[in-house]
């Protein structure tokens, strides 16, 4: 089978996926195509959004879609890193025995692991957690534990602040993507959510999504699709430009109201930002069938990749929900390709 | 002979006395009628003496109030030789309930020889004073019967009225040239956008496609107000919904530009620099409102 018809299977099947997800989670498309993205691109993905819209149901979803082994964590204030690792307990013969933790658990067939809560751990724990995402590997035991085909899923709500840890810039940058979930706006969609009695019991709503087995083939396609998906040296020269705007966004005619330009952003895009975008937006090019990146898979994937790795002047910072989007968007709106 | 003596004699008769320390007098005064309260009367009295004889400075009237409603404003004494040119200047403070006559007082200028004291008499001058406001009460209880005084009448403006636009049109001119500077008049440079496009695709062959296409976006970029993307077609649309009527050129345009940027390089030929063109003379005619 040559690279194109192997291509050309994958896609239908992550189409399918989609579709399927689609199915499960009404309303929430684009953060679906989104999270396929990522999934295919491999990079972690942190959902962001309000309290019961789905994040959960949306990501047990696609991790029972997968397949693959599936740990999932919940954030509380007192969990501690070794935590993830191990745990301690007497057994029935009253003797002290010590597990694997979660993370460990399934040493290294461990797909997707599931941060419920994150910003509710405390920095310890994301710094294992960085660790684990960046490198995937983590030391325990005195030897490395190795998880090739870990994809880390992270939600946090942000309607509470309290007794939560803002996720260092480190550890935002390691996740791909910083999707938003909002509610559904369709009327019939809301409907069906409240009176489709489907819709009320999640367990059986997410094991009904059927299991695509495809979770261990992924690494491998991913490089495949890197590789074969070609950018132009027009491309690379429009991306070097976004890169740049996000740096100094003043000089490509960027200007939002009440903002002094030169001194809105600490930090822009960092390499390793650019290069999940770059890959982004190759999954997306192969997923709307094409064989070269254009602008527009671009600036499709150029919110979700992004507004995580910008990080305004404390300054501005309490006008973040606002200038954040703004910019980004100012910063599409104003860098021309070709 | 008697004839020719008595004539003599008569011419004699006639002269004045050589004898006189005062050869010319005469009192100049304006007309006697027509005064109202506060108005000025000049009086100039002319004096020639005989050399030797001068004017006695003292016996002039003094500036000041000469009576009850009479005011000596000014005294001006010239003298050219034995020529003396007494100018007064009165003022009247009367206000007569009907036509009143009254009367500047004479008095007696002093000439000296010295020691000899001659007085030369200047006659009182009797002039008439009006009401300066109808006194007589009105039956009738119509019409105002004080008036305001006329407003006076307007300094010529015209000049300055002439500078003032001059300057107007002189300030309005740079203010238009500078917004044109800062570039306010870009709808102006937009209803020739694609004249200026043309323009530049004539030159091109298809071994210049690159360029051409990039002029285009250009063009439709600056139309645009900000980069446009075949995604973004229909929001351009909604601003510019003339355009609509070319929507499968356009949308012909950014998957070509697409395919020559953005896939492997493909070979332009002579027909798509033309459909290019016939693109941009559609955007022409568009631009124009001829279509």
């Amino acid at each position: 089978m040559n690279t194109d018809t192997q291509l050309t299977d994958w896609r239908e099947q992550a189409l399918q996926f989609e579709r399927q997800i689609n199915q499960t989670v009404i309303g929430l498309q684009p953060a679906v195509r989104n999270i396929i993205l990522a999934v295919f691109a491999r990079g972690h993905v942190l959902l962001e959004g309000n309290v019961g819209v789905g994040k959960t149901t949306l990501l047990r979803a696609v991790a029972q879609g997968l397949g693959g082994d599936y740990q999932r964590i919940e954030g509380t204030i007192d969990l501690m890193p070794a935590d993830l690792i191990y745990y301690t307990y007497l057994n029935e013969q009253g003797r002290p025995c010590v597990d694997p933790g979660p993370l460990l658990k399934h040493g290294d067939t461990l797909a997707t692991f599931f941060f419920n809560e994150i910003n509710r751990a405390r920095p310890q724990v994301h710094a294992l957690l960085l660790r684990a995402m960046a490198e995937r590997s983590i030391n325990a035991f005195n030897r490395d534990y190795h998880f090739p085909h870990i994809q880390v899923f992270a939600d946090r709500n942000r309607v509470e602040k309290e007794e939560t840890f803002e996720l260092p810039a480190a550890a935002k940058d390691r996740f791909m993507m910083e999707i938003n979930i909002d509610m559904p706006r369709g009327d019939t969609e809301l409907d069906e959510l409240m009176f489709n009695p489907r819709f009320h019991d999640t367990d059986r709503l997410v094991a009904g999504v059927a299991n695509s087995g495809i979770y261990y083939r992924l690494n491998e396609l991913a490089q495949t699709l890197q590789q074969h998906i070609q950018t132009s040296p027009k491309l690379h020269a429009y991306a070097l430009s976004l890169w740049k705007a996000t740096h100094q966004p003043q000089q490509y005619g960027v200007q939002l109201s009440d903002v002094e330009m030169p001194q809105l952003l600490m930090a822009g895009a960092s390499p390793r930002g650019m290069s999940y975008l770059i890959r982004a937006a190759k999954t997306r090019a192969w997923l709307e069938q094409r064989d070269h990146v254009l602008p527009e898979d671009l600036q499709a994937v150029f919110p979700v990749c992004m507004t995580h790795r910008l990080f305004l002047n404390p300054m501005y910072a309490y006008r973040k929900e606002q200038l954040l989007p703004e910019l980004i968007e100012g910063i599409l709106d104003q860098v021309a390709a070709p | 002979m008697r004839i020719l003596l008595i004539m003599v004699l008569s011419l004699l008769g006639c002269s004045g006395s050589i004898d006189e320390p005062v050869s010319y007098f005469n009192v100049e005064t304006p007309r006697p009628f027509g005064y109202v309260n506060g108005d000025e009367i000049p009086q100039r009295i002319i004096i020639e003496t005989r050399s030797g004889i001068s004017l006695q400075p003292g016996s002039l009237p003094v500036k000041g109030q000469i009576n009850r409603w009479l005011n000596l404003n000014r005294v001006t004494v010239k003298q050219t030789g034995q020529r003396y040119q007494i100018d007064l200047l009165y003022q009247v403070f009367y206000a007569p309930l009907e036509v009143k006559s009254l009367t500047l007082p004479g008095f007696t200028v002093q000439l000296s020889q010295g020691e000899k004291s001659i007085s030369q008499n200047v006659p009182a001058w009797t002039f008439t004073l009006s009401p300066l406001r109808e006194l007589v009460v009105r039956q009738s209880e119509q019409g105002e019967y004080m008036r305001p005084d006329s407003p006076p009448p307007l300094l010529a403006n015209t000049q300055a009225l002439y500078g003032l636009a001059a300057s107007l049109s002189v300030a309005v001119l740079i203010a238009v040239y500078l917004a044109y500077l800062y570039g306010c008049f870009s709808g102006m440079s937009r209803r020739t956008l694609f004249k200026r496009t043309l323009r530049k695709l004539a030159g091109l062959s298809e071994a210049d496609m690159e360029q051409a296409l990039t002029v285009v976006h250009h063009a439709l970029n600056s139309l645009n107000g900000q980069p446009l993307f075949l995604n973004r077609l229909g929001e351009f649309y909604r601003r510019n919904p003339q355009y609509l009527q070319i929507n499968s050129q356009l949308a012909w345009f950014f998957n070509y530009s697409n395919r020559y940027f953005f896939s492997d390089a493909m070979i332009a030929v002579a027909q798509d620099l033309q459909q290019l063109k016939e693109l941009c003379e559609q955007c022409r005619k568009i631009e124009r409102g001829s279509r």
